[in-house]
């Protein structure tokens, strides 16, 4: 048996304390546990000592779990943070990618074997996290502001979108535009794209698969997916299989957009120089056999797309 | 969307002077004896009365009852024959504008006109003569434009009882969805910890029957005596306390009872939720009695003996009620639900709960008053909502209330609560006397 200090530290807060038994037994052996009911305690106990990963429930009498993992995202940057939910509601799971930055969305009830092995996962990650203990995760480091060469690619068919994003950055970046996925195949094999503001549909055609299969390839660029779609079960999974940084709304309002593209600019850039802090944004397999067939048309060109890359770096 | 259309004023117009007869008119200077001969011309024969007509302005009318007194009488003819029309005339007839509306004619005539009805009405235009109109023209056409008008507003009757049921409908869906959310919610919850226990629990399950399996090839190993071996035998004990301790390092089971009991514990709350949800559809299968309340109130005091004794003083102010047509069995959830709600927010070792019956010409009232920790005014305005409470999760559905609210509408009767923090909460049911209400009442809920 591990020593306890060597354990990683878990950190389960729930309103049910049956809920939290059950995690209790299933999660002990392998973590030094922090459990409690009150968000409070779990903001006082991140803030005193290191907790690798954070599950919180969702609806909570005094804190939402969106709104708590908001906060552990502020005092910890490091600890990896889980939602886990009895029902999607569609703000909290917005909140949670916009403010909270989470790494997983997992529905009540879940799989006994998939909780220990996500949050297996995300202790193995915050390890490293803290060993490296990157420069400010929240990108506000000064250095990191002056502007490189990545693009960032609108794949949207609208083109007021385009040319939206083309005022909102001026000359500051390159933006190209791409009204399908084909388009949107050749100008990622071309050019050096950074950060991706995205549609969920163009034409008749979904781009979640393909927003997922190209974040798990590339880890470094940076997805905000803006659209007037209010499915949770497609924003979920673009969570878990997509690491999607941000959800937009639709239309599209200037200022938070500018504000969003810059951090999605600055996030890319860490993720370009830091191999630890990609590995936060590692992705779940995709299980949906209609996505895998758009996956499928993928890897050829994701092959080309990985050789590039080798290339560069 | 039609609704009621407003007549176009050339309607108005033409309804009038589609009245319009052509009558020549005669002269004021005609004789009594001429003026009647022209009356009793057939094409005449409609007319109440002739108009007199000077230059172009009605001066008069002159009806059949004028001729009628005056060849009725003894010597009539010889003493007014001669005379002029003028002399015997009513000098204020009905004169009618023709570009006005129906409805104004109509009811400048109907205000104006003698009983029995002896004239018709001078139809004109800027003062000038233009024909006659007769009275039961005008009261037909009015009748017809009534009918037409009833039957426009039954159509946008139609039409409101519609879009009603579609309000209906979209309130229905809307609190589905939100009740679909709290469901969803309800039963994911204690589901969460259910199926991660019983998945422990079987893995550990597996585990012991290892342990078993060792343990009892080592029993029947102490069993033959023939086959008796020692190395085998420490090998199988060692193998049997490994499969043993794994049992023990899962850690699950010293956990087990307790993970056994928070299983059953969310079943039943699912259970639970499931009969709450069924009690929330479900409110036709009750069968309607005249109840008194009071007795209603008894039969729920005595279920909740056991949370009331001892804690809360009952302060009892019965009226001597009338009856209401109720189903006793639904009244009582609703008291029920009300009372154990009184009781739970009672948190100090004074409470009292004041149940006070009254009536008017219309109700009965059912007054439940509580000294408990109150509601705040912000979940006041929700606390009927199906899914909302504060109490933690486990102890509450969120669906009492709502339930109950469905129930007293259902009766045609109707619940009100007041609360000041601190100081208490009274709810107000009041159902109806008598059972004019019932049926459209129980129709809306169901």
């Amino acid at each position: 048996m591990n020593a306890p200090e060597a354990r990683p530290s878990l950190l389960l807060i729930d309103d049910e304390e049956r809920i939290l038994r059950s995690l209790a037994v299933l999660f002990r052996s392998q973590y030094r546990l922090h459990i409690t009911t009150d968000p409070q305690a779990a903001l006082t106990t991140i803030a005193r000592e290191p907790v690798h990963v954070v599950v919180s429930d969702q609806r909570m009498p005094l804190m939402s779990g969106a709104d708590l993992l908001r906060e552990v995202r502020r005092v910890s940057p490091n600890t990896m943070r889980i939602l886990l939910t009895g029902y999607s509601e569609l703000d909290a799971i917005v909140a949670s990618v916009n403010e909270g930055e989470i790494f997983r969305y997992v529905n009540k009830p879940w799989m006994a074997a998939e909780l220990r092995s996500t949050v297996e996962q995300a202790s193995r990650i915050a390890i490293q996290m803290f060993a490296a203990s990157p420069p400010a995760v929240d990108g506000r480091t000064p250095e990191l502001a002056s502007p490189d060469n990545a693009a960032i690619l609108v794949i949207d068919d609208d083109p007021a979108v385009f040319s939206a994003v083309k005022d909102i950055v001026g000359y500051t970046q390159r933006v190209h535009h791409a009204q399908s996925l084909e388009q949107a195949f050749m100008l990622l094999e071309r050019e050096p794209i950074g950060v991706i503001i995205s549609e969920l549909m163009v034409g008749r055609e979904s781009l979640t698969a393909a927003l997922k299969m190209l974040k798990s390839q590339h880890p470094e660029v940076v997805t905000i997916v803006m659209t007037p779609f209010r499915d949770t079960a497609v924003l979920v999974g673009l969570i878990n299989q997509g690491q999607v940084y941000r959800i937009l709304p639709k239309p599209l309002r200037a200022g938070p957009l500018g504000m969003n593209i810059a951090s999605a600019l600055r996030q890319h850039r860490l993720l370009s120089t830091s191999p630890v802090l990609r590995q936060r944004h590692v992705v779940e397999q995709i299980s949906a056999p209609e996505e895998l067939s758009v996956a499928n048309r993928m890897m050829s060109f994701l092959g080309r797309l990985r050789g590039r890359a080798t290339v560069r770096s | 969307m039609l609704l009621i259309q407003p007549a176009p004023a050339a309607n108005a117009a033409s309804g009038l002077a589609a009245l319009l007869r052509e009558v020549a008119p005669i002269n004021p200077e005609t004789s009594v004896e001429d003026a009647a001969e022209k009356m009793l011309e057939p094409k005449h024969a409609g007319l109440l009365c002739l108009p007199v007509v000077l230059g172009n302005r009605a001066v008069g009318v002159v009806s059949r009852q004028h001729f009628n007194s005056i060849f009725l009488q003894r010597f009539g003819r010889d003493l007014w024959g001669r005379r002029p029309v003028a002399d015997l005339m009513n000098r204020q007839p009905l004169l009618v504008d023709i570009d006005q509306s129906l409805e104004a004619a109509a009811q400048f005539v109907s205000t104006r006109m003698g009983s029995p009805i002896s004239e018709d009405f001078v139809l004109m235009r800027d003062g000038k003569y233009l024909g006659m109109g007769l009275v039961l023209d005008i009261l037909a056409a009015m009748q017809s434009r009534v009918s037409q008008g009833a039957r426009k507003l039954e159509d946008a009757y139609r039409q409101l009882k519609v879009s009603q049921s579609a309000l209906v409908q979209n309130e229905k869906m809307a609190s589905l969805g939100q009740m679909v959310a709290g469901v969803a919610h309800e039963i994911n919850t204690p589901l969460g910890y259910v199926r991660n226990n019983v998945e422990m629990l079987q893995d550990m399950f597996g585990q012991m029957r290892d342990v078993l399996a060792q343990y009892s090839i080592l029993g029947s190993m102490l069993a033959d005596e023939n086959s008796f071996d020692e190395a085998d035998l420490t090998r199988q004990l060692q193998q049997a306390s490994a499969a043993g301790r794994d049992l023990q390092q899962g850690g699950v089971l010293e956990d087990a009872p307790t993970l056994f009991e928070d299983t059953l514990f969310g079943v039943d709350s699912i259970k639970e939720l499931a009969i709450n949800l069924r009690d929330f559809s479900r409110l036709d299968g009750a069968r309607l009695a005249d109840v008194n309340v009071n007795d209603c109130l008894d039969q729920t005091l005595t279920i909740t003996n056991n949370v009331l004794k001892g804690r809360v003083e009952i302060i009892k102010r019965y009226g001597d009620v009338p009856l209401v047509n109720a189903s006793p069995s639904q009244f009582n959830q609703v008291l029920l639900n009300i009372l154990t709600n009184a009781v739970q927010a009672i948190d100090h070792d004074k409470g009292k709960l004041l149940l006070k019956t009254e009536f008017d010409e219309q109700w009965v009232h059912v007054s439940i008053v509580d000294n408990g920790k109150g509601i705040a005014a912000e979940n006041l305005k929700k606390i009927f909502d199906p899914f909302f409470t504060t109490k933690p999760v486990g102890q509450g559905t969120g669906l009492g209330l709502s339930i109950s609210y469905q129930i007293v509408r259902a009766h045609g009767g109707n619940i009100q609560v007041g609360s000041v923090p601190g100081r208490g909460t009274r709810f107000l049911i009041s159902l109806p006397r008598t059972s004019s209400n019932r049926a459209t009442g129980l129709e809306a809920a169901a």
